[in-house]
């Protein structure tokens, strides 16, 4: 019986009372996109030590022992122009600057000046292209685009306005996980929950679990601010940023369950119901052994 | 040695040994018996392989699976040694009344009101300077007791630690420059030397939110509050004090871990939705010459849940 | 029985042992001390109902006794302190942070003490079941009408016990110091903080100043580990003494009466079955200890107050609680330079104290209603009082869906819907839901007297041919147990003085009593 399972048994049954619900309006959709996205544009390279530039002086790779941001290879444009054409195109424009065929400005995000990390997140992570436009949010998918289709797309978007922050690769052996922990607890566990499971956010909207992310989604992530997650850019450094990506591809996703099993991460709600139903439940069963039926 | 000091056990009266309630319950005793011995085996097992865990410092799974085993399987077995091999029953008890005769309880309630309510009426002075002094001690026992227990709240919590021109530290003590968040970023910003005490944790915490390249005003009266774009207010909720460290960018809401509570950060936290009844208070900042974000004031009203004293601002 | 042919030395022995052996002898010794044989020999005879749920209690019982032995070994490693260490350590994501020494040492407790997570978990889990049997316990007092004269007394000290093993659940759970429940702890101030005129105060002395304070850890430890188990001790105590003075309540049957009560001894059937039963919780605590993880705070982290995580629950008989705070409207009251947070007060304050309240009451409440001022050792079928168990139904239905309320967070997740659509429907459920359920459980016990033997295991029906050719229906007897003892009840068997004249003339001496 998996973890999983446990967890959700007792819901299924709290399902069934919501069809009663007389209320089951959903307030939240309407509500959400009413906030335009904000204008941003990433600023350069703040803590690098080393800076490589190609023959015409534009840099490719930044970055330092912690982390290397690489910009995406430049040959891969034209493939990324073609893949952008017939998978993105119908809703971001085909000037990627969010304007579709229809012409109504503000309609989808405009993704000219996001830095290539932006695009490389949200086509790896499964999110572009996305099934559901009328969703609040596009959740996480198994991926359409392979990460070579994905990489061409940013680097043909990049090619239209050069801007960072490049895609990171995580050095993780000079990463500290006690400050990953630390950083991660003050940052991240007020929407990702110091389990790193995800929840339900303020109206649709879902901050995802980080049980299966790849290490360098995570630092993505937290560099791109994809959605409404917040992004760190000056306020987290590239060690600071390693150190969380640590902690969270090691402790998060393999937490040391030294107690047992770990019973999803849902702490009381689900060790309530385990306490009542095996606890509780089984001991009542030997109760009902023990003494007269009559 | 006389026989007159032998004594020899009193016998069983009521029913004969071979009187049906006496009988085990089980049709079949010697199978039980044998099924027992094999749960109280491994019960013994268990427990002995328990200590044998403990001894060897196995993993905690093992001793807790192996105390569990043994202990288990000694309780089946005891249960099913009572259940089924002990007389069968079913017996039978009287109920007495608990409750005693007129005449007891007569005599019980004048012991109490004539012997000893007499006594008590005829010196009615005393009576009252006994009460009076151990109700005095009393109080005076509970007052400086619970009065010991901490200081009085006084002005502490109409204040923070924010004075005008405090520097905003992160964290880690270092001062936050205006390039340092672009927009859609958040950080936890405490008063310049106060960011590693209790007090500046649980009361001056902080978060500094940058919504705009743009000076932002949240609320008319707040015009100079939002430079360039930061705002910053209280990370203590308003409903029961949780940090509202969750920021969703598109929506531009906090919402509180706790309670989800949603307070819209465009117009001066007002809450949207939740239980909080009163905004986040905002931080007047402002951007001094060197770039650093530093605080105009402190909050102009208390952060934090609502409290008797709190003066509706 | 007697054996008269016994060699002299042994003679020698048995007549100063007398005839029960060294056993019969302590006793004798234990009786011209104590004067124990009379009351101990009734003790021994006293007769307990057999039916299971009377066994409920026990869960309760024992898993204190688990959480007494399991909690002792905790206090020996436990350090209560709010003082700051650096944790170094073999939980490595920790090392070199700044944390409390009530945290760093449960951390050591749980990676370094031999057995000590066991313990940690078996004393977790034994207190989140501690509570939970007494629910059920509760509630079967209730649905049977246990509660009745003459026993109003004993459920009252049940109420007592129920909200001291509540606080003390909350109390524990705050101790380690941890992410988790140093946020209830951060709760808990603004709830005493929400009280009209001495809130303010009453939080500062608890907590010895503004939060977070530094008295908080040491003050709840002894609390916890002294003051409340022993209030708890000494209410079981009472709470067993007034059980077998005023004898156990029985479900009506074959031979039983208000006059009499019908089941098994004391010893030594009813006690191989409660040690039993002892020894059953305690594996099966062991064993949730063993494969269930309970409070991993070395995931969590230390607290400090400008931390957080999102989806912290408090254990879960204070979900409730948390469900009313999250699901009541923000009503807040200003005026006359005073703040009066209904949105806290009424639902954390207000509402428990009405609940307990009610509870303490419910025996009184009941009498003065229907009037009946009998005493009644005869439990109640819930049917038979439909307005009772329709009440009961009720409130358990209430709690249940502020329960649910506690994690709204949880089912938006779960099912992908709006947060707020999910907060604003369980504020409409947490009144529905108990409005349908009286008037149903109501009609449902109506429904259920009509029926003769509802409830009972229906038994095959037995196709015969007769001689005659002519198939017969007819239904098979009844399964054993569900036709209760076949015998009558008899009176204990006791030992007593043996028959007087001719024993006396062959020189035996009578066992003076």
């Amino acid at each position: 019986m998996t973890s999983s399972f446990l967890r959700r048994m007792p819901l299924v049954v709290v399902a069934g009372l919501f069809v009663l619900a007389p209320l089951a309006v959903f307030v939240g959709s309407a509500q959400a996109s009413s906030y335009g996205q904000t204008t941003r544009k990433n600023s350069g390279t703040p803590n690098s030590t080393t800076v490589v530039k190609n023959s015409k002086g534009v840099v490719v790779k930044y970055g330092n022992k912690y982390i290397t941001y690489s910009e995406p290879q430049s040959k891969l444009i034209k493939l990324g122009q073609a893949l952008y054409s017939e998978n993105c195109a119908s809703c971001h424009g085909v000037q990627a600057n969010g304007v579709p065929a229809s012409g109504v400005h503000g309609a989808f995000p405009n993704l000219v000046g996001l830095g290539p990390a932006t695009i490389d997140f949200w086509i790896d992570s499964g999110r572009m292209p996305d099934k559901d436009t009328t969703a609040v949010e596009a959740p996480r998918r198994q991926p359409a685009l392979t990460p070579t289709q994905g990489e061409a797309i940013s680097a043909w978007v990049n090619s239209l306005d050069p801007s960072y922050p490049y895609i990171p690769t995580v050095n993780l052996k000079n990463a500290n996980v006690a400050n990953g922990m630390a950083l991660f607890a003050l940052n991240c566990a007020a929407c990702h929950t110091i389990e790193g499971d995800g929840d339900a956010l303020a109206f649709a909207t879902f901050a995802p679990s980080l049980r299966h992310i790849p290490a360098f989604q995570v630092a993505e992530a937290i560099r791109t601010g994809p959605a409404n997650m917040p992004r760190f850019t000056g306020n987290l450094s590239d060690q600071q940023v390693d150190d969380i990506v640590k902690y969270v591809t090691t402790e998060i996703q393999h937490p040391q369950n030294i107690g047992g099993f770990g019973l999803g991460g849902l702490g009381p709600v689900a060790e309530g119901f385990v306490a009542l139903l095996i606890g509780v439940g089984f001991l009542a069963l030997i109760c009902y052994w023990i003494g007269d039926r009559s | 040695m006389s026989d007159a000091e032998h004594r020899t056990p009193v016998s069983l009266q009521g029913l004969p040994q071979d009187d049906p309630h006496l009988q085990p319950a089980a049709k079949n005793p010697e199978t039980v018996q044998g099924v027992i011995a094999v749960l109280f085996v491994l019960g013994i097992l268990g427990v002995a392989a328990f200590g044998a865990a403990y001894w060897v410092n196995a993993k905690p799974w093992i001793i807790g699976a192996t105390m569990g085993i043994g202990l288990f399987f000694l309780g089946i077995g005891l249960v099913a040694w009572g259940k089924y091999l002990m007389p069968r029953g079913p017996f039978v008890e009287e109920r007495h009344t608990l409750a005693n005769n007129e005449a007891d309880r007569d005599a019980f309630a004048a012991a109490i009101v004539e012997r000893g309510g007499g006594v008590v009426k005829r010196r009615k002075l005393l009576a009252g300077l006994l009460g009076g002094g151990l109700g005095i001690f009393g109080i005076v026992a509970i007052f400086p007791l619970l009065r010991s227990l901490g200081p009085l709240p006084k002005g502490t919590l109409f204040h923070t630690d924010w004075r005008k021109g405090s520097y905003a530290v992160d964290s880690s003590g270092r001062r936050i420059s205006q390039g340092e968040l672009t927009v859609g970023s958040i950080l936890t910003i405490y008063p310049e030397g106060k960011q590693n005490t209790d007090r500046g944790q649980a009361v001056d915490q902080t978060v500094l939110i940058r919504i705009s390249n743009e000076n932002f005003t949240t609320q008319k009266g707040r015009e100079s509050w939002g430079p360039k774009g930061y705002v910053a207010y209280s990370k203590v909720c308003t409903h029961l004090g949780c940090p509202v460290g969750l920021y969703e960018q598109e929506l531009q809401l906090l919402v509180c871990p706790c309670h989800q509570s949603m307070f819209n950060v465009t117009n001066g936290a007002i809450p949207q939705f939740g239980p909080a009844p009163r905004p986040l208070p905002q931080l007047p900042i402002y951007i001094d010459a060197d770039g650093f974000i530093r605080a105009q004031d402190d909050y102009n009203q208390p952060v934090g849940p609502g409290f008797w004293e709190r003066t509706n601002v | 029985m007697t054996d008269v042919a016994i060699p002299t030395n042994k003679r020698a022995q048995q007549r100063a042992e007398g005839p029960y052996g060294k056993v019969g002898k302590m006793l004798g010794e234990l009786d011209d001390r104590l004067g124990v044989a009379k009351g101990g020999r009734t003790f021994m005879d006293k007769i307990f109902p057999d039916h299971w749920s009377f066994m409920l209690g026990e869960i309760a019982l024992y898993s204190f006794v688990i959480l007494l032995v399991t909690g002792v070994f905790l206090t020996l490693y436990f350090v209560p302190s709010s003082a700051t260490v650096i944790y170094h350590g073999p939980y490595k994501p920790l090392d070199g942070q700044r944390v409390t020494e009530a945290f760093a040492s449960t951390v050591n407790l749980s990676f370094s003490v031999r057995g000590g997570l066991l313990m940690r978990q078996m004393h977790h889990w034994a207190a989140d079941i501690f509570i939970g049997s007494m629910i059920v316990h509760m509630a079967r007092i209730f649905f049977t009408g246990a509660f009745r004269k003459p026993r109003e007394l004993n459920w009252t000290i049940g109420v007592t016990l129920l909200i001291m093993a509540i606080l003390n659940g909350f109390l524990g759970y705050s101790l380690p110091d941890d992410l988790v429940s140093g946020t209830g702890i951060r709760i808990a101030y603004s709830i005493l903080e929400s009280i009209p005129l001495a809130g303010s105060y009453l939080a500062f002395w608890v907590f010895g100043g503004n939060f977070p304070g530094t008295a908080v850890i040491p003050r709840f430890f002894i609390i916890h580990c002294l003051i409340i188990p022993l209030v708890i001790m000494g209410l079981v105590g009472a709470h067993l003494f007034l059980l077998v003075r005023q004898k156990h309540t029985q479900f009506p049957g074959k031979d039983r009466t208000e006059k009499n009560v019908v089941g098994s001894p004391m010893y030594p059937v009813f006690m191989a079955k409660t040690t039993g039963f002892l020894f059953i919780v305690g594996g099966v605590t062991a064993l949730l200890g063993a494969f269930a993880q309970i409070n991993p705070i070395w995931q969590f982290g230390p607290y400090t107050a400008s931390r957080i995580s999102y989806a912290v629950q408090p254990d879960w008989y204070m979900g409730w609680l948390d469900g009313a705070l999250r699901i009541f409207p923000s009503w807040e009251f200003t005026g006359w330079g005073h703040t009066i947070p209904f949105e806290v007060l009424i639902p954390a304050v207000i509402f428990p104290g009405i609940a307990f309240n009610l509870a303490y009451v419910w025996p009184l409440l009941e009498r003065k209603f229907t009037g009946d001022n009998e005493i009644h050792h005869l439990l109640d079928r819930p049917r038979n009082r439909p307005k009772r168990t329709a009440a009961g139904v009720t409130t358990l239905t209430f709690m249940a869906m502020l329960f649910i309320a506690s994690s709204t967070d949880v089912l938006a997740n779960f099912f992908h819907v709006s947060l707020n659509t999910v907060l604003i429907v369980m504020r409409v459920l947490v009144i529905a839901i108990p409005a349908i359920s009286y008037p149903l459980t109501w009609k449902i016990c109506k429904e259920l007297q009509g029926v003769d033997d509802a409830g009972k295991r229906k038994t095959h029906n037995i196709v015969v041919r007769t001689a005659e050719g002519e198939y017969v229906a007819m239904p098979s007897p009844a399964y054993g147990e569900d036709v209760g003892h076949e015998l009558d009840p008899t009176p204990i068997p006791t030992y007593i003085e043996p028959e007087p004249e001719e024993v006396r003339e062959s020189g035996v001496r009578t066992v003076e009593r």
